[in-house]
């Protein structure tokens, strides 16, 4: 083992070393929460898609995302049921309604309705009541985030739907659209009644599901065919569509970009200039390394150590912080999410900017000259 | 056997557009286990000359050779040549804050290629040399100033460089501890046989020395 001059030097001035490892930290904590929000936001906007059973989504034409539905007739389902491969099809209404809170306040909530939920293993987390109730009168499940936004409920409980009073007899979790909006489940006929003049014999989506073994691109082919007037998407393309809709319209993804990047810029300044200050008052012992006849490689090594020891300690400090933060954001109704490719990246990302930084200081070094060893 | 040789040295330095002649064709050789004194007033070109035969600075015209062989004039030749045979010792100390005395000098026995035990023995053993061994885990703040030039010593002695340079050693020590640094360095020098150059103002660095030189204006006197 060779004496590890550039860990010395680097926890000899705890304070300095301190600095630097919160800047990478903010820096990492600002990429990583703006980064989870946007995961997050996206992971709303498409968990309906992911979480309900079907292989296929059918669509009327040029609908943006899935909480943008337009309607089409129902009878179309047939066409779909009768296609070869397709085990099952249904029609599925998503449409905002409002709903009047016992203050008098009214709301936006975002309706999901079926004939038959649970053969769509949907809603996917029900903490209590029964979709199969649903059907037996005016009734709904509504998920829990709904009470930040509502107020207290409970199930038991009635709430004004577009002028009908509604009994809640459940609750769900998880179930938040991409603008936070809350989820409501509800018989598909109750939910065509109360929105009758947009959905009545009308629908938003068709959803089908494939026999097992099925030739999905056959399937698709054909109800292409039988339904040329509406857009037909497997689930991963309609999820891409509804995630892309968001990110290229909204401006979302320029914002997380926009974040990403100043916190990255944040970090580069703070590593940057901290290497550089370090590099400035350690100049006489990076000349005496010269002159005992340590190259500039010797030293370019030195100062890359430190950009690492730095970007690991940030790291590891903003990564620790960001998921400290996930209870806070919860508490608000934002998910922060932080898949471990995000983290990885994020963790190379800091790695690679650590090391430009401590760049700015090799030119320094270059130039130091070893007889300032002679100097007093 | 020479271990320094120094032919029809010159140096000028470009101020501006002037041209300012520092060294005029210095000649010097030191053997083995000699011990040399380079004495002159300030400006005289003394450090100029030890960076020039320390292979830090370049000469204008001349020539530099160690151990017989000729040093080139590129700065990774150079730095070859400190590396593997020169020992240095400055007026500053300039150890490494951050590092123990061990670390000192094993550092710069990691630079000189030696590394893990081979380089802590060795750092241990000239640091027993200097009469530091019971100091060895200390670091230079911890020291006084004494001390640190002998930890200064040790490191120029470690990896057995033939070459040791020394630039005024015992300016920043009282004359006390001066002499008892110097006692040791002589006696050390000696005993690996290794070549000694001192540069200094303090007359009392002839008493250890074998032979003086004395240099003025650039120029060796004698």
């Amino acid at each position: 083992m060779a004496v590890d001059l550039a860990r010395k030097i680097l926890f000899h001035d705890k304070l300095r070393f301190v600095i630097t490892v919160s800047g990478v930290a903010f820096a990492v904590t600002l990429v990583l929460v703006q980064l989870g929000l946007f995961v997050g936001l996206l992971d709303s906007a498409t968990i309906t898609i992911r979480k309900l059973d079907a292989d296929i989504w059918i669509t009327s034409k040029n609908t943006p995302n899935v909480d943008f539905a337009n309607d089409f007739p129902e009878s179309m389902v047939n066409r779909v049921r009768s296609v070869p491969g397709v085990g099952r099809a249904d029609n599925l209404l998503v449409t905002f309604m409002q709903i009047t809170l016992p203050s008098g306040a009214r709301e936006g909530l975002m309706v999901y309705a079926m004939d038959d939920f649970a053969r769509w293993k949907f809603p996917w987390n029900i903490l209590s009541g029964d979709v199969a109730d649903l059907r037996r009168g005016k009734y709904f499940l509504l998920d829990e985030s709904a009470a930040g936004r509502f107020g207290k409920f409970g199930i038991g409980d009635y709430r004004e739907i577009l002028g009908q009073r509604l009994k809640i007899i459940g609750l769900t979790r998880e179930a938040r659209s991409f603008t936070t909006t809350p989820i409501a489940f509800m018989d598909y006929q109750l939910a065509q009644s109360l929105a009758y003049q947009m959905f009545s014999g009308r629908t938003a989506y068709i959803v089908a599901k494939l026999e097992p073994g099925a030739d999905m691109q056959a399937a698709l082919a054909e109800i292409r065919r039988r339904l040329p007037f509406n857009d037909v998407y497997t689930r991963d393309e309609w999820a891409a569509a509804s995630r892309n809709y968001w990110v290229d319209s909204t401006g979302i993804g320029l914002n997380m970009y926009m974040t990403v990047f100043l916190g990255c810029l944040v970090g580069v300044v703070v590593v940057a200039q901290t290497l550089y200050t370090m590099t400035m008052e350690h100049i006489r012992e990076f000349g005496t390394v010269k002159a005992i006849g340590g190259t500039n490689l010797d030293i370019y090594m030195i100062l890359a150590k430190q950009a690492v020891i730095s970007a690991v300690c940030g790291f590891s400090l903003g990564a620790a912080q960001s998921y400290a933060m996930k209870p806070l954001m919860e508490k608000v109704d934002l998910k922060l999410i932080m898949p471990p490719e995000a983290m990885a990246w994020c963790f190379a990302g800091t790695l690679v900017l650590c090391l430009a930084s401590a760049m700015i200081s090799f030119h320094k070094v270059a130039k130091i000259d070893p007889a300032l060893v002679f100097r007093t | 056997m020479a271990v320094l040789e120094a032919h029809a040295i010159t140096k000028t330095f470009q101020e501006g557009r002037q041209a300012v002649p520092v060294l005029h064709g210095i000649d010097l050789s030191i053997s083995a286990g000699e011990v040399v004194t380079l004495e002159g007033p300030s400006g005289s070109g003394k450090t100029t000359l030890l960076s020039i035969l320390g292979c830090i600075l370049t000469p204008t015209s001349g020539r530099v050779m160690i151990e017989d062989v000729a040093v080139g004039d590129n700065a990774r030749a150079m730095a070859g040549v400190r590396k593997k045979s020169i020992g240095f010792v400055f007026q500053q100390f300039n150890l490494f804050p951050s590092l123990t005395a061990r670390e000192n000098v094993e550092y710069s026995l990691n630079i000189k290629g030696l590394k893990g035990n081979d380089a802590r023995l060795e750092a241990e053993r000239v640091l027993d040399d200097v009469g530091l061994g019971d100091r060895k885990n200390f670091l230079p703040r911890d020291l006084s100033g004494g001390q640190k030039q002998r930890v200064a010593v040790a490191r120029a002695l470690a990896g057995r460089s033939p070459l040791i340079l020394a630039d005024e050693p015992t300016a920043n020590l009282d004359s006390h501890t001066g002499a008892q640094v110097l006692e040791i360095f002589r006696n050390l020098a000696k005993k690996e046989n290794r070549a000694l150059l001192i540069v200094t103002h303090d007359t009392k660095v002839r008493e250890i020395s074998d032979r003086v030189l004395r240099i003025r204006d650039g120029v060796l006197m004698d």
